[in-house]
């Protein structure tokens, strides 16, 4: 009887823990901890594989997720995929490369709409395995994940002409914002 | 370790068999509660393999190979095909489901002033339902549906009741998007005077102050400008690297000329003349500046009043504009010249506004200071002389749809007393 309660004790941490860790990868969108600091945990900007580009200067990555620019090169009309509210990659996204925060990007794609110079407006998934089923199925989205979800369905950007990876790349995400 | 957790439950559970019967209920128990752990374990196992980077497109278990989406017509073209993509329902035209998106704007105002038979009121603004509609790739659906209580102003003369309610229908447009370059707007739009005009339109939670410069009034609400026009409007990107070059092209009914003007100054359905308005716009939006805009419009029409020469009309505008986050400094200038045939004399209406604003936290002071001078023998709107002064107000962001504002506003005009006011405004949207 004590052992069996002793087992029973056992398998309850066990369920804990993996509780925990399950929680733990849905707040940090799968990254560990130490991600925050590596490559690994950079922001990486991801199109369709089909898409020509390969490049863009930091100004023009604004440009376009400001929905200032709503054509690729090759005619396609630009889709911009955003992540909800809340996940650190939207954060950095917004920080990065809009250098707004929430409310005043809201507010600026909002404005975009009223006026008709924004002519579509982001389209907003939940998760990175989102943001990739997208981008892999629409040759004109663009959308971004943490460097380390990146995998062979989507094309990574240069950034300024640097990849995730290099030393010098400047779109970190950064640790969660307190709140 | 789960592995091992998972093994030693099932000795457990053999060796559970061996107990004696006093303890046979409650090991009984147990064991069901470790098949529901069990049961739970291998959940929580299944759903963490689910969430592993792999990718999975929605049309297929494995990942396609870039290679498959080279072919041609394997990939979404389409906002219908777009929505597939994530693997919702398919946004297309479809009788059972509407495309329409409705944001809505208001406002609120309690308003007091030094006028001889004004009195203090509490009054309800504009109610605007923004309507768009993604059509297709191509095309889509903007408008601007808004209600608002009369009496109406037009060129000084007032039309309709009090307190009593109508609808206009302010923007109703058809826009298709070929490319950064070129992109056609169908329908009624805001002319794109300057710079005041095509940026707030109709609601005043995006607008700083409490209202418009009075350049830029709206026409049933004294206002001097074609702010409406009916037509078709052109606009894009010019190539000019850096410099951020744009154009609008308009050709419209322009405004009604025929007497009396106060009747309706926007030719919605009729134009009272076969000649059409034209205007061109140009501005830049320079990179290595970000939130300046600065550039020019001219607009011209020829106006057809009853019994009186055509009068020519060009309306010159200049602007530059600063606007951040936290900062913001609107500067525009214009000039509105009516030329009646036969006539040497021209008459020029010169005005022009300022207004910058500093944002602090949720509060954002502001100051604008307006100018207008028309002559009193102007022959389309008589009634504006001239007239300016300072407006300064506060405007404070309740939340992130809720907009106060106080703003108090001195107005001289030539003749008359000046007028002092106190506005009190909530702006919001939903």
């Amino acid at each position: 009887m004590q052992r069996c309660l002793g087992r029973l004790v056992i398998i309850g941490m066990a369920v804990s823990g993996l509780l925990g860790v399950c929680n733990h990868s849905a707040r940090a969108g799968g990254a560990p901890p130490n991600e925050q600091d590596s490559p690994e945990g950079n922001l990486a900007i991801v199109v369709n594989t089909s898409n020509p580009v390969d490049t863009l200067s930091l100004p023009e990555l604004r440009k376009v997720f400001l929905g200032e620019r709503s054509h690729w090169p090759n005619g396609r009309r630009i889709t911009l995929v955003m992540m909800e509210p809340g996940q650190p990659e939207r954060r950095a996204l917004i920080r990065e490369v809009c250098q707004m925060n929430e409310s005043d990007f809201s507010r600026h794609f909002l404005h975009g709409v009223f006026t008709g110079e924004v002519f579509v407006s982001p389209k907003t998934l939940a998760s990175p395995v989102g943001v990739r089923k997208f981008v892999f199925n629409v040759p004109g989205a663009i959308g971004y994940v943490r460097a380390s979800e990146v995998d062979s369905s989507v094309k990574v950007i240069r950034v300024d002409g640097r990849l995730p990876a290099d030393k010098e790349y400047g779109l970190r995400i950064g640790p969660p914002a307190a709140h | 370790m789960l592995l091992a957790v998972l093994v030693s439950t099932r000795l457990v559970q053999a060796q559970s068999s061996g107990e004696t019967g006093t303890d046979r209920p409650t090991v009984q128990m147990l064991l069901q509660r470790i098949d529901q752990l069990e049961a739970r374990v291998a959940r929580l196992e299944a759903a963490k393999q689910t969430d592993s980077p792999t990718p999975t497109p929605a049309t297929a278990e494995k990942p396609r190979m870039p290679s498959s989406q080279d072919e041609a017509g394997s990939q979404a073209e389409t906002e219908s095909e777009q929505q597939a993509g994530t693997g919702s329902e398919p946004e297309r035209m479809d009788v059972s489901k509407t495309l329409l998106r409705i944001r809505g704007f208001g406002d609120i105002n309690l308003h007091g002033d030094n006028q001889k038979g004004d009195t203090t009121s509490f009054t309800l603004g504009q109610l605007n339902l923004f309507v768009t509609s993604d059509i297709s790739d191509k095309f889509k659906f903007l408008g601007e549906i808004v209600f608002e209580g009369g009496p109406d102003n037009i060129y000084g003369q007032t039309r309709g009741d009090n307190n009593v309610f109508s609808v206009d229908v302010e923007r109703m447009v058809l826009q298709y998007s070929r490319n950064d370059y070129f992109n056609v707007s169908v329908g009624r739009y805001h002319t794109a005077i300057g710079y005041y005009n095509t940026a707030y339109h109709h609601s005043t939670w995006f607008q700083t102050a409490t209202g418009r410069p009075f350049l830029f009034q709206f026409e049933d609400r004294g206002g001097i400008l074609p702010v409406h026009s009916v037509g078709v409007s052109a606009s894009g990107m010019v190539p000019s690297g850096g410099l951020g070059l744009h154009y609008v092209a308009e050709v419209g009914n322009g405004r009604a000329s025929r007497s009396p003007f106060y009747e309706e100054p926007v030719q919605n359905v009729v134009d009272d003349q076969n000649h059409k308005a034209f205007n061109l716009a140009l501005f830049a939006r320079p990179e290595a500046v970000r939130g300046l805009q600065a550039g020019f419009s001219i607009y011209r029409d020829v106006l057809a009043p009853n019994k009186s020469p055509r009068i020519g009309e060009t309306i010159l505008a200049a602007h530059a504009v600063y606007i951040r986050p936290n900062f913001e400094w609107l500067n525009e200038a214009m000039v509105i010249r009516h030329a009646p045939e036969g006539l040497s004399h021209v008459f020029q209406t010169p005005g022009f506004y300022t207004q910058i604003s500093r944002r602090f936290g949720a509060y954002r002071p502001y100051f604008r200071y307006q100018y207008v001078n028309s002559s009193a023998n102007e022959p389309i709107f008589p009634d504006v002389g001239r007239r300016q002064g300072p407006s300064v107000g506060i405007r404070y962001d309740a939340s992130e749809s809720v907009a106060l504002k106080l703003q108090y506003d001195y107005t001289s005009i030539r003749n008359q007393q000046a007028i002092s006011a106190l506005a009190l405004q909530l702006g919001f949207t939903f």
